[in-house]
C-alpha cells in the first residue's frame, strides 16, 4: 500500500457511499442545468446577424431539442 | 463474410470512385494554403456538422462500440450521449465562434497568441506525434478489418486506403475532407439503419429486444448465484447486470463506472477532443460565419443522439442471435454477414468503409496543418506566402501518408493491443491539454511558464499512474492496482487533469503576469466582439 493507494481507496469508497439513484438525478440534473444556460443565451448569440430570426435559424431551439432528447435517454435508462 | 455478390461489389465500387471523383473535383478549384487547411472560409454549417460526426466515429469504432454493448450492454452509449452532447453545446456557444473569430489556423497557433512560443511547439509537437502514429494504426486497424471482411491481403488493404484517402486529401484539403465525409456520414448512418433495422425485425421490436434482455439478466444472476451462493441478495438484479443501464456503479465489472464517466469523459476528455482537437476543431475554423460554425456544432450534437442507436443497439441484438460468440467485436460483423442479403451487404461495407476513410483524411490534413503552420511557417519560413504554404502542405501530406504507411507495415506483426496502447497515450495528454486551453481561455491570471510547467506536469503524472498500474510493476513491488477496474484510462486523465490544473494556478501565481495583448485572447477579452 502506498499513499496513493490510500487515496484511491477513501475516494472510491466515499463515492462508492452514493446511491445510485442519486447520481442518475445528477446526469439529469447537469442535462437540465445546461438546457437553462441554453434557453437563457441572449438572441444576438444565437441567431444569424444578417437574416430575420425566426424558431427554425434560432440554434437555441435546435440545441434545446438535443439536450431534451438527451433528459429523455437519461430519465428512462 | 467474404462471400459478396457481384451486386455488392458495384455498391463498393460506386460509392469508392464517387468519393474519389468528388474529392480530386474539388481539389481543381484550391489556390493557397488557407483553401487547402481551412477550405478557404467557406463550409457551410450543414456540411461541417456531417463531417464532425464521420470523423468522430471511425470504422474500428462501429466494430468496437457494437463489441462493447455486446460484452457490457448499453452503458458504452455514454461515450456518445453525456460523453460528447454537452461538451458539443458547450463549444458552440463559448468556443468555436471565439476560435472562428481569432482567424488562427490551429489550436496551438492560439496558444502562442495567450502564452507563447513554447506552449504552442509543445502542444503541437505532442498532437503531430499522436495523429502521425494513430494515422499508421488506423490504417492498419482498417487493413485488418478488411482483410477479415473482404478477405483482402491486409499489405494490399493498407496501400488501397492510404492510396485512395491521400489522392483526395492531398489535392482536396480540408473541403474535399468535408464534402467527402458528408458522403461518408451519409453512407454510414443508412448502412447501420439498415442493420438495425432488419436485426430489430429478426427479434421481435423493440419489446422483442427488451424482453429477451431481461431473461438474459434473470440468466446471468442465477449463473453468478451459483457461483456464489453465499453471497447476500443474489437472486436481484443490480444495476450491473442491467444490459440497458447507462449509470453503472463505482464498482462495476465494467470499464464504464459513473465517476469515470462523469468526471474523466464528461468532464475531461469530451471537452478536450472537442474544444482542442486539431481534427475536430480544424473544420469549424473553415465555416463561412462564426454562425455557420455554431450551428455545424449544434447539428453534430443533434446527430449524435442517434449513433448509440445505430451502432451499439445491434450489438445488443447480436446477444440476442448469436450468446455465443467468443469475441464482443464479432458482433457486428457477424450479424452483417447472416442477416443482410447481397446489394445491401455492399452498402453496410460502403458505410464502414466510408467512417474508416473519414477519420483518416480528418487526421491526416490536420497533422499536415499542425506541422507546416506551426513548424514550417512559425519557425523555417514565416514569410512564406500563402501559394507557397499549399505546396508545402500538399508535400507534408504526401510524407505524412508515406510514414503512416511505414508505421502500419512496422507495427503489423506487433500485439493486437498496440490500438488500444495509444488510445491510452492519448489520454495522458489531452487532460493537461485540457488544462492548459481552459486556463489561458478562462483565467486572465494564467501564464505562459504556468502551462508549460502544468502541461508537462500533468503528463508525466499520467505515465507515473500507467507504470504504477501495470501488472509487472505493482507485483513486483508487492502491492495491488491502483485501479480496481479494467482500462483505467478515465481515471488517468481526471488526475493528469488535476495535477496540471493545480501546477498551472500555482505557477502562475509565482510568474509574471502576461501583458494586455495577450490576455485579450482569453474568451471573454476583447477578441470576443471583434473579428482578427
Amino acid at each position: 500500500m502506498t499513499i496513493l493507494h490510500t487515496i484511491g481507496d477513501f475516494v472510491r469508497d466515499g463515492l462508492g457511499l452514493i446511491p445510485l439513484s442519486y447520481i442518475r438525478i445528477l446526469f439529469v440534473a447537469i442535462l437540465v442545468a445546461l438546457l437553462l444556460w441554453v434557453l437563457m443565451l441572449p438572441n444576438r448569440e444565437t441567431t444569424p446577424p444578417d437574416t430575420k430570426p425566426t424558431w427554425a435559424n434560432n440554434l437555441k431551439t435546435w440545441a434545446a431539442i438535443t439536450l431534451l432528447l438527451q433528459i429523455a435517454i437519461y430519465s428512462i435508462f | 463474410m467474404t462471400n459478396l455478390a457481384n451486386l455488392d461489389y458495384v455498391m463498393l465500387a460506386v460509392y469508392l470512385i464517387g468519393t474519389m471523383a468528388l474529392g480530386v473535383y474539388i481539389g481543381r478549384r484550391l489556390k493557397t494554403g488557407s483553401d487547402l487547411f481551412l477550405a478557404g472560409r467557406s463550409l457551410p454549417w450543414w456540411a461541417i456538422g456531417m463531417s464532425l460526426v464521420a470523423t468522430d466515429i471511425g470504422g474500428t469504432d462501429i466494430i468496437g462500440v457494437g463489441g462493447q454493448a455486446y460484452r457490457y450492454g448499453m452503458a458504452v452509449s455514454n461515450f456518445e450521449w453525456i460523453g460528447c452532447i454537452p461538451a458539443m453545446i458547450i463549444a458552440a456557444f463559448v468556443f468555436v465562434p471565439f476560435f472562428w473569430r481569432t482567424g488562427v489556423y490551429t489550436i496551438p497557433e492560439l496558444m502562442e497568441r495567450r502564452f507563447n512560443v513554447g506552449a504552442r511547439t509543445l502542444l503541437s509537437f505532442c498532437w503531430v506525434v499522436f495523429m502521425a502514429c494513430n494515422l499508421g494504426i488506423m490504417l492498419l486497424a482498417s487493413a485488418k478489418l478488411m482483410s477479415v471482411l473482404l478477405g483482402w491481403d491486409q499489405s494490399m488493404a493498407i496501400w488501397v486506403t492510404a492510396i485512395m484517402v491521400g489522392v483526395y486529401t492531398i489535392f482536396g484539403g480540408l473541403a474535399a475532407v468535408v464534402y467527402t465525409d458528408v458522403i461518408q456520414c451519409a453512407v454510414m448512418i443508412i448502412g447501420c439503419l439498415i442493420v438495425l433495422v432488419i436485426g430489430l425485425a429478426e427479434v421481435g421490436g423493440p419489446a422483442g429486444l427488451r424482453a429477451s434482455l431481461e431473461k438474459l439478466e434473470q440468466e446471468r444472476v442465477v449463473a453468478s448465484s451459483a457461483e456464489d451462493p453465499g453471497g447476500e441478495d443474489t437472486e436481484a438484479i443490480s444495476e450491473d447486470d442491467k444490459y440497458l443501464a447507462l449509470v453503472l456503479p463505482v464498482d462495476t465489472k465494467t470499464p464504464f463506472p459513473w465517476t469515470g464517466i462523469l468526471f474523466g469523459l464528461a468532464m475531461i476528455l469530451s471537452p478536450a477532443y472537442w474544444i482542442g482537437n486539431q481534427a475536430i476543431v480544424q473544420r469549424s475554423l473553415g465555416a463561412k460565419s462564426d454562425y455557420q460554425a455554431k450551428a455545424a456544432y449544434v447539428m453534430g450534437a443533434l446527430l449524435k443522439n442517434i449513433i448509440p442507436i445505430i451502432v451499439a443497439v445491434p450489438g445488443l441484438i447480436a446477444l440476442i442471435k448469436f450468446p455465443e460468440l467468443r469475441d464482443g467485436d464479432h458482433a457486428f460483423p457477424t450479424l452483417v454477414a447472416q442477416l443482410l442479403p447481397s446489394g445491401l451487404r455492399g452498402v453496410f461495407l460502403a458505410s464502414f468503409l466510408a467512417a474508416l476513410m473519414s477519420s483518416i483524411d480528418s487526421y491526416l490534413n490536420s497533422s499536415a496543418s499542425l506541422l507546416t503552420n506551426d513548424f514550417y511557417k512559425r519557425f523555417a519560413r514565416p514569410d512564406a506566402t500563402d501559394r507557397q504554404l499549399l505546396l508545402i502542405g500538399r508535400i507534408v501530406t504526401t510524407l505524412l501518408l508515406m510514414w503512416a504507411i511505414y508505421f502500419a507495415f512496422l507495427i503489423i506483426h506487433m500485439e493486437s493491443g498496440i490500438y488500444a496502447i495509444f488510445q491510452t497515450l492519448m489520454a495522458f495528454f489531452q487532460g493537461p491539454a485540457l488544462a492548459m486551453l481552459m486556463t489561458g481561455l478562462l483565467w486572465k491570471r494564467a501564464t505562459g511558464t504556468g502551462a508549460i510547467v502544468g502541461f508537462l506536469g500533468g503528463i508525466c503524472t499520467a505515465v507515473t499512474l500507467y507504470t504504477l498500474n501495470q501488472p509487472a510493476v505493482y507485483q513486483a513491488m508487492g502491492w495491488k492496482p491502483l485501479f480496481q477496474i479494467e482500462e483505467p484510462f478515465l481515471y488517468f486523465s481526471i488526475w493528469a487533469f488535476l495535477v496540471a490544473l493545480v501546477l498551472i494556478i500555482v505557477v502562475s501565481f509565482l510568474t509574471k503576469r502576461e501583458p494586455d495583448e495577450k490576455i485579450r485572447y482569453c474568451v471573454f477579452g476583447e477578441i470576443k466582439k471583434e473579428t482578427v
